[in-house]
């Protein structure tokens, strides 16, 4: 089952990208890019009412 | 005016010449037959002139106006531009950044070139040509899928696509909304199994419309294939980096898709109900089966004119913008700082990508700094755009604030970063 988990930037703190199937061995990282054709599939998984998993907090 | 009714007109004496000397010599609905004619042929020539032979000079001519012109074999265009004209990407299915081949489905091989599926599997792969007639062509490589399992439920399918970014098509001079204006698909094809196969256009733009035609292949024989395509008022390219047109090469089609009553080389909105009249079902429930393709080109005008062949560099760099892979061919190294456990890594792209590219990396990934030196555990984006990318690993490694840090593979294609765009 696909999901995904939103990722904030180490350096600024914005949300940046997101993680796509984070807990397996090969991510892909996605950027918030409506022409990326991964972005488009994850809008798509939205709108099926999925949520991803929460951006860690900056350590 | 006087009219001189004769036969013939032959010189005087022993001469073998006859000059006429007037402002316009016209034959009307006749022709002037001789031997040979010599000298200077000036002034406004129309009609024909055939059996031109020798080396006979031709000035002064300002157009050539032709429905097909062929000089020493070869076809000049009739419309569009005279350089750059081929709209594919990677035809002659040299790049192959990802890998040579592949079980999986969608971009695991030839660049700009992707094998789908349902049902079944198939392997794709970049082969070598080392004879034919597309070798004798000028071709190298072809784009194979191999039905390695068979899958024929109906809704079953395997097909070859490649994707043509909409600005392109709307910057090529195809006048695509005219019926009157054409673009023109030629390609090599070879099949192990001889049957009909279709071909499909589509558009995303608007409302998606779709273009079909069939073409027969003998088995385990190359063919080259080549079809006129017009225009039509619904069919639409926006001037931007999305999905213009899509080509599509049908190996298989399960009977969902195929419809008896579908109509062939016209436009229409997309019917997935009905892609094909193709109803032949060998090459799909024959395994190992194989399909083979290269030389793709599709050109503005009515006439398939040679092979635009393109360095590999060239061809290289246009796949860039869709996918690009670092480490495939050795080291790599970036410098980058460090704070605690993270390593930053900052990557500028060879050429600015279609759009934000998603980032993966396989295999093993290696870095090192004055003060700590290892295998990364997990590397992601920090920030990324188009043209460069932070990369940032956060794990495996401890490293002094700020230390300088290589970023590198151990060997070729051992590790490899994964930047894609593709549409």
């Amino acid at each position: 089952m696909t999901t995904y988990k939103l990722h904030n930037s180490v350096i600024t703190g914005e949300l940046t990208s997101i993680i796509k199937n984070p807990n397996e061995a090969v991510q892909i990282c996605i950027p918030f890019d409506p022409a990326n054709t991964d972005y488009q599939k994850y809008l798509e998984w939205l709108e099926e009412g999925n949520e991803p998993l929460p951006a860690d907090e900056p350590s | 005016m006087s009219i001189l009714n004769v036969n013939q007109i032959q010189p005087v004496g022993s001469g073998q010449t006859v000059t006429i000397s007037a402002t316009n010599i016209s034959t009307g609905s006749a022709t002037v037959t001789a031997g040979t004619f010599t000298g200077n042929l000036t002034g406004n020539v129309t009609g024909n002139a055939t059996g031109l032979s020798g080396s006979p000079t031709l000035s002064g001519i300002t157009s050539v106006s032709t429905t097909n012109l062929t000089v020493n074999g070869s076809a000049y265009p009739s419309a569009g531009p005279l350089s750059n004209r081929n709209l594919i990407i990677n035809g002659a299915m040299q790049v192959a950044q990802r890998g040579t081949s592949s079980t999986s489905t969608e971009f695991q091989t030839v660049d700009r070139f992707k094998t789908s599926t349902n049902g079944g599997t198939t392997t794709q792969s970049q082969e070598t040509l080392s004879s034919g007639d597309p070798y004798d062509a000028g071709f190298r490589n072809f784009y194979r899928i191999t039905n390695t399992t068979t899958g024929t439920d109906a809704a079953h399918y395997k097909i070859i696509t490649h994707f043509i970014e909409a600005q392109n098509l709307a910057n090529s001079g195809w006048n695509y909304s005219s019926a009157a204006s054409n673009v023109t698909l030629s390609f090599w094809a070879r099949a192990s199994v001889g049957q009909d196969y279709t071909f499909y256009f589509r558009t995303d733009d608007g409302t998606g419309q779709a273009y079909s035609f069939n073409f027969t292949l003998a088995a385990d024989t190359w063919t080259k294939v080549t079809h006129v395509v017009p225009g039509a008022s619904a069919v639409v390219f926006n001037n931007d980096n999305g999905k213009g047109l899509q080509l599509t090469w049908a190996a298989w089609l399960g009977s969902d898709y195929i419809d008896s009553g579908h109509t062939n080389e016209a436009w229409a909105a997309i019917d997935t109900t009905s892609i094909s009249n193709v109803s032949t079902t060998t090459w799909g429930t024959t395994t190992d089966a194989t399909f083979d393709v290269t030389g793709v080109q599709l050109e503005v005008g009515s006439v398939a004119t040679p092979f635009e062949h393109r360095s590999y560099g060239d061809e290289l760099a246009r796949c860039q913008r869709y996918h690009l892979q670092i480490g495939n061919e050795g080291r790599f190294s970036y410098q980058g700082g460090a704070n605690n456990t993270n390593g930053f890594f900052s990557i500028a792209f060879p050429t600015k990508m279609r759009a934000t590219p998603s980032f993966s990396y396989t295999g093993t990934i290696t870095v090192n700094s004055y003060v700590a030196s290892g295998t990364i555990t997990n590397l992601q984006i920090d920030l990324i755009g188009p043209q460069v990318a932070s990369l940032y690993s956060s794990g495996g490694i401890s490293y002094s604030t700020s230390t300088n840090t290589l970023l590198y593979n151990t060997a070729a294609g051992n590790g490899q970063l994964l930047f894609s765009a593709e549409l």
